[in-house]
């Protein structure tokens, strides 16, 4: 056990839980933005384990994650979109702490890795998991852009 | 005069494109070494090749949704 292993746990253990609790009740709007907020607090968890066990391979989960999450909820704001326009979801002060969470463990595991390839690449994970968490919870509640090719 | 134009017009879209590949290129070969464990020959040949896969692709993609 270290501070990196003990951070990653409180922050899957605790987060992990709330997302859990608020994907699997209330109205959809607040399940949706948990489901975001799962992806956007897993990923600076995988970057602490990663540190902890130091392991720098184990970022790529991370990145990959980092990847796929965001396209995740771009999804269900795409498929739930109706519902989503009558009940959209406000205050997104939860998104903002979560990302904020990630942007302090990223600076943290930087300063622990030093200069070099390695911190390039976590500044990228760290790029593409703030950039996705907004991008997605942006979508969800302001709606996807209106195409011409939406098929319903 | 009007063929010379059309050729011009042609030669100048090729040379975008080809621009905009190269540029798609440098930044997924900067990615791509990046994000490698190791740097060695090997490596950067592969790198080379897909990013430029990757590049190609990018474009197309590119061109797709602003089509759109």
């Amino acid at each position: 056990m270290n501070g990196w292993t003990v951070t990653a746990t409180v922050a899957l253990a605790g987060g992990g839980a709330a997302a859990v609790w608020g994907v699997a009740t209330g109205p959809l709007r607040r399940r949706v933005v948990a489901q975001n907020l799962s992806t956007t607090l897993a990923c600076p968890a995988l970057l602490l384990l990663a540190q902890g066990y130091r392991r720098p391979s184990y970022v790529d989960v991370a990145l990959v994650l980092a990847l796929l999450g965001p396209i995740g909820t771009l999804v269900f704001a795409r498929l739930l979109a109706e519902d989503l326009h009558e009940d959209p979801p406000i205050g997104l002060t939860l998104t903002w702490v979560a990302v904020a969470f990630s942007a302090a463990v990223v600076a943290a595991v930087c300063a622990a890795t030093g200069p070099g390839r390695a911190m390039v690449k976590l500044l990228v994970t760290g790029a593409l998991m703030i950039s996705g968490s907004l991008v997605a919870s942006r979508a969800l509640a302001r709606g996807m852009p209106k195409g011409g090719d939406r098929h319903e | 005069m009007t063929r010379r134009t059309t050729l011009l017009h042609a030669l100048s879209d090729f040379l975008l494109a080809l621009f905009e590949v190269l540029a798609w290129w440098a930044v997924l070969a900067v990615l791509w070494l990046v994000l490698i464990s190791v740097v060695d020959a090997l490596e950067l040949v592969l790198g080379a090749a897909v990013a430029l896969v990757g590049a190609v692709a990018a474009r197309a993609a590119r061109r797709a949704v602003g089509a759109r």
